[in-house]
């Protein structure tokens, strides 16, 4: 496991089957309130008039059958690319819990960059279901969004720089201290970027719409939670140490 | 089995690492975002087929 090309592939094996679990979730558990948003939605448009987005409309452009295929395929192939590049972050990192095994080091790096680019983007700006987003904001609403999911990696790295700092304390003064920064951290990114500017449609149901966050929520901590696991899984050499033993008991 | 910190030191991360990691976010990028930016007329078709996947995953769209 020394090389960067063996980290890559497995980057990418353990982003595809995190995907696959991710995208399992969504078409048994995510697909179900995006149902309902879309029924809010088709109630509410007029028959023949474009939106400017045809989400099941009478002269769509995907079918809705091809959208929940191809939103999973979305998800896999999302869960790929940031295979490889959280292998390729895992094989730059020389400080991140540098005396943990690899699989407690993938684990706890998974757990972190779930929380930089799912959970915090998720408690300062909600994902909404089809029906909600005005089309005049998206823009603005991505740069947001995406200045959020900056930010947290910012803290993911401040964090462990500031870890390597305190390095000559004790383990449970520094983990305080660094508990400390990572909320306050967390606290000033959330104050300081702008609510979010759109409100949420008076026929929206509430319960559907939570439904839906949750189960976004969901399906993102499977996504990343999933690709730290997996790809400890796969470099640990614990686990090959277990397989080697039992091809000798066999043998 | 060495000890972590020794078998970190001996990943060598090469130079195209960082062009596969940019084609990763591209990558990403084209799945959850592509608005019209990049593609052009094509791009209309790449977002209504990947709709569901970026609403499912939090990003903001119409």
């Amino acid at each position: 496991m020394t090389t960067y090309k063996s980290l890559a592939l497995r980057g990418v094996a353990a982003g595809g089957i995190a995907g696959v679990a991710s995208a399992l979730v969504q078409l048994l558990v995510t697909e179900i309130p995006i149902r309902a948003a879309l029924a809010v939605e088709e109630a509410r448009a007029p028959a023949g008039e474009e939106a400017g987005h045809s989400h099941g409309g009478e002269e769509e452009l995907v079918s809705r059958g091809a959208q929940v295929v191809g939103g999973m395929l979305g998800v896999v192939i999302v869960g790929i690319a940031v295979g490889l590049v959280f292998a390729t972050a895992y094989a730059l990192s020389k400080r991140w819990f540098t005396g943990s095994t690899p699989f407690s080091r993938s684990f706890a790096f998974g757990a972190a960059v779930f929380g930089a680019v799912a959970l915090l983007p998720w408690l300062k700006y909600p994902a909404n279901p089809p029906g909600v987003g005005d089309p005049e904001t998206v823009n603005y609403r991505t740069a947001l969004y995406l200045g959020v999911v900056v930010a947290g990696l910012v803290i993911v790295w401040g964090a462990s720089w500031l870890a390597e700092q305190l390095r000559a304390q004790s383990q449970p003064v520094r983990t305080t201290a660094v508990l400390l920064a990572v909320a306050a951290a967390t606290a000033v990114v959330l104050l300081a970027f702008p609510a979010p500017p759109d409100t949420i449609p008076a026929d929206m149901p509430v319960n559907v719409l939570w439904q839906f966050r949750l189960s976004s929520l969901a399906q993102l901590a499977t996504l990343y939670v999933g690709i730290g696991v997996v790809f400890g899984l796969l470099i640990d050499p614990a686990t090959r140490r277990v397989k080697a033993s039992e091809k000798a008991a066999v043998a | 089995m060495t000890s972590p910190a020794a078998s970190l030191s001996a990943v060598r991360v090469p130079k195209w690492a960082f062009a596969v990691s940019v084609l990763g976010l591209i990558v990403t990028y084209l799945v959850l975002q592509e608005n019209g930016l990049a593609l052009g007329a094509s791009s209309g078709l790449l977002h209504e087929f990947f709709h569901d996947g970026r609403h499912a995953l939090g990003v903001p769209c119409h």
